[in-house]
């Protein structure tokens, strides 16, 4: 089978290039090391810990007759055991001697929770806003605090409808006044939001799979994105070479051979396919030995890297048959490339997976789709529920190949 | 007896924005272990016209119709495949792996070329050793000379041991002593009975090498036939090549009304001309020179060879283009 010597050929050429080996395995591999080495201890993947962030917290609640001291459920919340790991709370009785901490950098964070903080709850119109102070020199750690806030205060939004509803039931005369904090208490009991328990972080992990670190679910969507990315650069760098063959003549002379065309042909995106397929699942083992990170289930993780690899390497060979020479191929497709890729990652890069801050457009590149199917695996799902998205990339890589095919023939025919 | 090669009729015009035609109603017969050349100036059509016989490039149809190529009886355009099997392609410009060793090429090539087993291996070894690269057969490509390039880029075409060779200008830019390598290399090939299509715009070469020589300009072979059949065509002509201290042109008009001047051919600085005589030509050059008060700075005088048939042919020398 003339397809595979060809292919095979090809393989041992980029498998022997220093540069591409650094390229395909190195650069993903360093960029994710970057991460792991800034946002924990590489030494020992079991207790990485992110650094905890002193948190000045002032409590100036004056409390309310009707709703009572919702302001200390909030410090109560934050104060919870399931929190001491990334937040030390300092209780402090002056506003502005917590502003002074956090200038002087003795305190990474101050919350201060204001006066009317309950009055609020029983005067639907009134608002209150939570301050919020942190040290501009610090990045990580009062995200998290700020994060771990914001998700708190969400749940008061649903205490303070429960208030508004309970006064309603009141001023008609159906609910005594008495009863509204009792109504109260038990809406935060039932919604966890009590000084007891504190489930702030809606953390899910299949049984099926370890319990993530924190410093896993960080690493692991950045070293999805940075192989996605070089993932498909791999691709379109294997397919280039269809352009490099036909420049330096060994195409054509390959086509002197007793060889069908179609067969050549085939052996080169044999070629593409192959060297995409050995660089991520080398780049999916290397990281699961190195960081330790979870790809899912074996079928979910598989089926995924296969499908990335197949979307990858015929969008490089479509991207390719588009291109005269390896002048122009060499500068727009490392420029597109980088584009789609942004677009198609941009929940990772901007450090929240689940955040959307473009909405649908990263599903608008094959990448977008090849990160939410790697996602989906590593948060444990069957291949039942990433398949849809699977099937999506193999729609992609079907109309890929075959505009490239055609036009590629086109060209050799 | 059957020809190795067969070529009728082939045309070929590249339509990028102005029709260029390149081959135009090309037609030849190679017998078996013959040498054949195609020789004719840059842009004469031979590497067009071996290209086409590479099956790298289809021929037009042509304006009488049939065309068609056969190697060893095969059709290259019906049978492609078993018609590819025969012949062995030794490109103008060195087309192999730089990253990989000489001895890697050659087993792809091989395995190319249809070859497995101990075949494959015995092939490359006798292929090595025919090009004097066994001892540098694990170094890269990258790291070999020119000439060192060029023998393994002939030696991927012998490899499957081909009927019939094609050599597109296989010495170009390479120093004399690879050259020579080279030339003895063909003629080493000749006496082992294949048989070689060699393509050149060097006249010594077409001239040492071949045993028929067809002449190309302008995508048409203008004339096809042995080395001395062709002198023979210019009957005794002489080449003259003069140089003069004023414009060429000053003395085209007085030159040409000498007496046994036959063509005459401004080129860049010089004036060529073919005579029957130059004993009786070149006193009548120098008097018709005196009267303008023009002074000879350099005379050549050339027997007739591939040049003079070229300048007979088409008015231009094989080297001006």
């Amino acid at each position: 089978m003339k397809s595979l010597t060809i292919a095979l050929n090809d393989l041992r050429r980029s498998f022997r290039s220093t540069f591409a080996l650094l390229f395909m395995f190195g650069i993903p591999l360093l960029v994710t090391g970057m991460f792991f080495v800034m946002f924990g201890n590489i030494k020992n993947s079991d207790s990485l810990t992110l650094n905890t962030t002193k948190v000045a917290l002032v409590n100036l609640d004056a409390g309310n007759d009707q709703t009572g001291q919702i302001g200390q459920t909030l410090v109560d919340a934050l104060q919870s055991e399931g929190l001491t790991d990334l937040m030390e709370i300092t209780l402090v009785n002056d506003a502005a001697a917590a502003r002074e901490m956090v200038d002087n950098q003795q305190f990474g964070v101050a919350i201060i929770i204001p006066e009317n903080f309950s009055d609020s709850f029983s005067n639907t119109q009134s608002k209150v806003v939570v301050e919020f102070i942190q040290d501009p020199t610090l990045t990580l750690g009062p995200q998290v605090v700020r994060s771990v806030l914001n998700q708190v205060l969400d749940g008061y939004a649903g205490i303070k409808i429960t208030v508004a509803e309970s006064l309603k039931l009141a001023e008609n005369g159906t609910l005594p006044y008495e009863e509204i904090t009792r109504i109260v208490n038990e809406y935060m009991d039932a919604t966890a939001y009590s000084s007891e328990s504190a489930p702030l972080i809606d953390q899910r992990t299949p049984a099926e799979l370890p319990e993530k670190s924190p410093m896993l679910a960080m690493v692991g969507p950045i070293m999805a994105g940075m192989m996605i990315f070089y993932a498909f650069f791999t691709g379109a760098n294997s397919a280039n070479s269809i352009l490099h063959e036909d420049e330096e003549g060994t195409l054509q002379r390959m086509f002197t051979t007793p060889t069908a065309q179609a067969e050549i042909m085939r052996g080169k995106f044999y070629s593409v396919g192959l060297t995409v397929i050995v660089q991520i699942f080398v780049l999916m083992l290397a990281a699961r030995i190195i960081f330790g990170i979870q790809w899912g289930l074996i079928t979910s993780a598989a089926l995924s890297a296969l499908a990335i690899a197949s979307a990858a390497a015929t969008f490089g060979i479509m991207l390719v048959s588009f291109f005269k020479n390896t002048k122009q191929s060499s500068v727009i497709f490392s420029g597109f490339l980088t584009v789609t890729g942004m677009l198609g990652m941009v929940n990772i890069f901007t450090g929240n997976p689940q955040a959307k801050p473009l909405g649908i457009v990263p599903l608008f590149t094959p990448q977008g789709w090849a990160t939410r199917a790697i996602l989906a695996s590593m948060d444990g799902a069957k291949v039942e529920i990433i398949l849809p998205v699977l099937l999506a990339l193999l729609a992609m890589s079907i109309l890929f190949f075959v505009i490239g095919v055609w036009r590629l023939q086109r060209r050799f025919a | 007896m059957q020809p190795a090669l067969f070529v009728q009729n082939l045309h070929k015009t590249f339509r990028n924005g102005h029709n260029l035609k390149a081959v135009d109603g090309v037609s030849f017969e190679v017998n078996p272990g013959e040498i054949f050349s195609l020789l004719g100036p840059n842009g004469a059509g031979k590497t067009t016209t071996i290209s086409m016989l590479s099956a790298l490039l289809k021929p037009d149809n042509g304006a009488t119709g049939a065309n068609d190529i056969r190697i060893m009886g095969r059709s290259l355009i019906t049978e492609p495949l078993a018609a590819k099997a025969m012949i062995g392609v030794v490109p103008q410009d060195i087309a192999l792996y730089q990253d990989l060793t000489a001895r890697e090429n050659l087993v792809f090539w091989a395995k190319m070329y249809g070859l497995k087993g101990d075949l494959l291996k015995t092939r490359v070894a006798e292929v090595l050793e025919l090009i004097g690269l066994t001892d540098r057969a694990n170094d890269r490509i990258s790291k070999y000379s020119g000439g060192m390039k060029r023998r393994v880029n002939i030696g991927v075409a012998l490899l499957h041991q081909p009927k019939v060779i094609y050599m597109d200008e296989p010495t170009v830019g390479i120093d004399p002593q690879s050259r020579r390598s080279i030339l003895d290399g063909v003629i080493a090939l000749k006496n082992q009975g294949m048989t070689v299509l060699y393509t050149t715009h060097y006249m010594e070469e077409a001239q040492e090498l071949s045993d028929r020589i067809a002449i190309m300009d302008h995508g048409k072979i203008i004339a096809n036939d042995s080395h001395e059949n062709l002198i023979r065509l210019v009957g005794q002509k002489t080449r003259i090549s003069l140089a003069i201290n004023a414009e060429p042109k000053t003395m085209v008009e007085a030159w040409n009304n000498c007496k046994g001047v036959s063509t005459l051919v401004v080129e860049e600085s010089k004036l060529n001309l073919l005579v029957d005589d130059s004993n009786v030509v070149l006193p009548q050059l120098f008097e018709a020179a005196a009267a303008k008060n023009i002074r000879i700075t350099s005379v050549e005088i050339q027997e007739p060879n591939l040049e003079t048939v070229f300048l007979h042919l088409t008015g231009r020398a094989l080297r001006d283009e």
